[in-house]
């Protein structure tokens, strides 16, 4: 293989692909990134097995061929380059990429080609076009709730279901549950139901630029493709049955409050500085009046006051204040509706603009 | 301000707590013990003391040096509740105080004008409200005022300095400290030191060659009553737990769940009873070789759920499969929180 690409195009390009590049696995060719070179020109791919991702690159090919480098050796490099073009050259008899900018001269060792595995790719069949803003813009949405915890993995992942015009994604750590309804403007023929890694979804945020129209989506028994432009982005599906989340959101309220989003939401983030060390944050509900307030155990305590709806029997619920603040920041609308039953039960918020976000969070149980 | 601490235990308590029920047995020599064949003694009235039975003997060994000895099954709810009526006749006198167990506790009487005349009102008010005697020990640490305690023991009111304390016990066996164990003392003796006033003498490389550079400095420390930890009012309880130990062993898996069961609900029980609730479920087996194995998971939230308890604790028992007969088995919960709790969705 030997190859000449200019120093901007590949830094770009390198930027975006190692970052999928494997950071722990016990196969060391996970860990680099592949340059391929063929006769349609040149493309840089790297992958986990979780998240797969391929670009091309804009080069001149002098010998086709395929290396796997370390990914992020490789970007180190090319980010202290100097000259404009970069030739890169496999040389077999020395097992290494020579690569020449300026002045400039590195050989680097390459890493076993034979076990960087082949990335999938959709047959064309099962692809659906979709809007790229309203699909990043739901993903954005709902995210933040994806459990982290790799011990339940099917709560790693975010279920992406399309129906006819209806996009809608749930994600879920067990503490709170997030709900978008997102209403396409047209109707998509070939709807499907996935759940993708909320990871690859991030992914797919970063890759989406504010330029891109279209993106299409391509849904195999175990793997999802999306092409972003000439970028393809691909993600193993997560096994087994998403939890039915709608069976959580209880039927009805006794409570039901409309807030401006910024009022609560700065008081929430004002008193969260005093519920630290997973102290609860306490919401106090009385006539006409929400008092938030926080204690930190050798660290001091706060409260503000706002002024709510509020009507009945006064009581207090306590929430985990990252968890609340989330769920205020992802409404995404002025308003905010805040739907309780009691400080055992979990409350829901939703936005009062009809816009089809649900945030429910269980609460902290309060000891006094 | 130099401080100054108080160690309260009480006098053969189980034993104690059974006469208070049962007077005619006063005077009697007194064993609380189980009765099947692996059963081992709770505690002895100083009758039976006096016949050398002691706490933790084999029940059967305890028979054989006192035939005449009187079994008495331990009920241990009764011992508990006669424990928390002591403990809160103590709190009532003294603020800083640190139960260790059901029978003792650690109390700092720094600052009190008259520190003796307090304490001799505190064991008798605890012998007027629930008939229970109590020894106290008196120092400036928690060594001094523990060994201070066991010193005259029944009824023992023992005040010492560090130089009291050192010259009282320099002819003393090493064992008398808590945490020098007869393993310790056996190995101590083979290296010709077998008093305390030996041990706090002997050069400290000396002990660390042979017990390490933590354990052997440590050790002659110890001896010359060394201590410096504090009252910490409140323990944190981070795990509880229930086990048995079987009269056979047990080969029968079924047998082993439906035991873990009952001793679920044992645990949850308690747990309920003081608001708490845990994240790790452990299961802990002794084979009939005396191996001992424990397993653990952790689930993503706090529980003190039985069913949920008891089906972990059955994963973890078939994932083990334990391939020889069991001679104990147990069930605890660790990552004890009280209180506020991150409550969960059931999925």
């Amino acid at each position: 293989m030997k190859i000449t690409t200019t120093h901007n195009d590949l830094l770009e390009r390198l930027q975006t692909v190692a970052r999928v590049a494997s950071t722990r696995s016990a196969i060391q060719a996970l860990s680099g990134v592949q340059i391929s070179a063929g006769p349609e020109g040149v493309e840089l791919r790297a992958t986990d097995m979780e998240i797969g991702l391929r670009t091309p690159l804009a080069a001149e090919v002098e010998r086709p061929g395929e290396v796997v480098l370390p990914a992020r050796l490789l970007l180190e490099i090319v980010r202290r380059l100097g000259g404009a073009a970069v030739e890169l050259e496999l040389r077999p008899e020395h097992q290494d990429v020579e690569i020449v900018s300026g002045t400039a001269r590195f050989q680097v060792r390459t890493l076993r080609a034979e076990d960087f595995p082949l990335l999938p790719s959709t047959d064309g069949e099962h692809t659906v076009a979709m809007p790229a803003q309203a699909f990043t813009e739901t993903i954005n949405r709902v995210s933040r709730s994806a459990s982290r915890d790799e011990t339940r993995p099917i709560l790693t992942g975010v279920l992406v279901s399309v129906d006819g015009p209806s996009l809608r994604m749930v994600a879920t750590d067990s503490y709170r549950l997030s709900v978008k309804q997102t209403q396409l403007e047209t109707a998509i023929a070939n709807g499907f139901e996935a759940n993708v890694p909320a990871r690859a979804l991030e992914e797919l945020g970063r890759l989406v630029t504010t330029g891109t129209e279209t993106i299409t989506i391509g849904v195999t028994a175990n793997q999802v493709i999306f092409h972003i432009g000439n970028v393809v982005l691909s993600s193993r599906l997560i096994d087994g049955q998403f939890p039915n989340h709608s069976q959580l959101i209880p039927e009805a309220f006794d409570h039901e409050l409309t807030v401006e989003t910024t009022e609560i939401l700065e008081v929430v983030e004002r008193i969260s500085l005093m519920a630290q060390k997973n102290a609860p944050l306490r919401l106090s509900f009385t006539p006409g009046e929400l008092r938030v307030s926080a204690q930190t155990p050798d660290v001091g305590e706060a409260s503000d006051v706002l002024p709510i709806p509020f009507t009945g029997e006064p009581f207090e619920i306590g929430f985990n204040a990252e968890f609340l603040t989330a769920g205020l920041q992802s409404a995404g609308s002025p308003q905010v509706i805040l739907k309780l039953i009691s400080p055992l039960r979990p409350g829901l918020i939703e936005s009062a603009d009809g816009s089809g976000f649900l945030y429910l969070i269980m609460p902290i149980r309060l000891n006094v | 301000m130099a401080g100054l601490l108080a160690h309260l235990d009480l006098d053969a308590f189980f034993a104690n707590v059974e006469l208070l029920r049962r007077p005619e047995l006063r005077g009697l020599p007194v064993i609380v013990s189980g009765s099947g064949p692996r059963a081992v003694v709770t505690t002895a009235s100083y009758e039976a003391r006096a016949f050398g039975v002691r706490s933790a003997m084999p029940t059967v060994q305890a028979r054989r040096l006192c035939p005449q000895g009187i079994l008495v099954p331990p009920d241990l709810d009764a011992y508990r509740s006669a424990s928390r009526a002591v403990m809160a006749v103590v709190r009532d006198h003294i603020d800083i105080v640190e139960q260790m167990g059901i029978d003792e506790a650690y109390l700092d009487i720094t600052g009190l004008v008259t520190p003796n005349a307090a304490l001799r009102r505190l064991v008798a008010e605890i012998r007027t409200a629930t008939g229970l005697t109590a020894s106290v020990g008196i120092g400036p640490n928690k060594l001094v005022a523990k060994v201070a305690s066991d010193a005259e023991k029944p009824g023992g009111f023992v005040r010492l300095t560090i130089e009291q304390a050192r010259e009282r016990f320099a002819g003393a066996s090493p064992g008398l400290i808590p945490g020098i164990g007869p393993r310790t003392v056996e190995r101590l003796s083979a290296m010709g030191i077998t008093t305390l006033g030996a041990l706090g003498a002997v050069d400290e490389g000396t002990l660390a060659a042979v017990f390490g550079p933590r354990q052997g400095p440590q050790l002659a420390a110890r001896a010359r009553f060394e201590d410096d930890a504090r009252v910490e009012p409140e323990r944190a309880v981070v795990s509880e737990s229930r086990e048995r130990t079987f009269e056979h062993d047990v080969r029968d898996i079924g047998e082993l769940e439906e035991i873990l069961g009952v001793l679920t609900a044992q645990l949850c029980g308690s747990l309920r009873e003081r608001d708490r609730r845990g994240r790790t479920v452990r299961l802990k087996l002794r084979l009939d070789d005396f191996t001992t194995v424990t397993r653990a998971r952790t689930l993503g939230h706090a529980t003190d759920d039985e069913r949920e308890i008891h089906g972990t604790a059955v994963e973890l028992l078939r994932e083990y499969r334990p391939a020889r007969p069991v001679r104990l088995l147990g069930v605890g919960i660790a990552g004890l929180s009280a209180g506020d709790d991150q409550l969960t969705f059931a999925l």
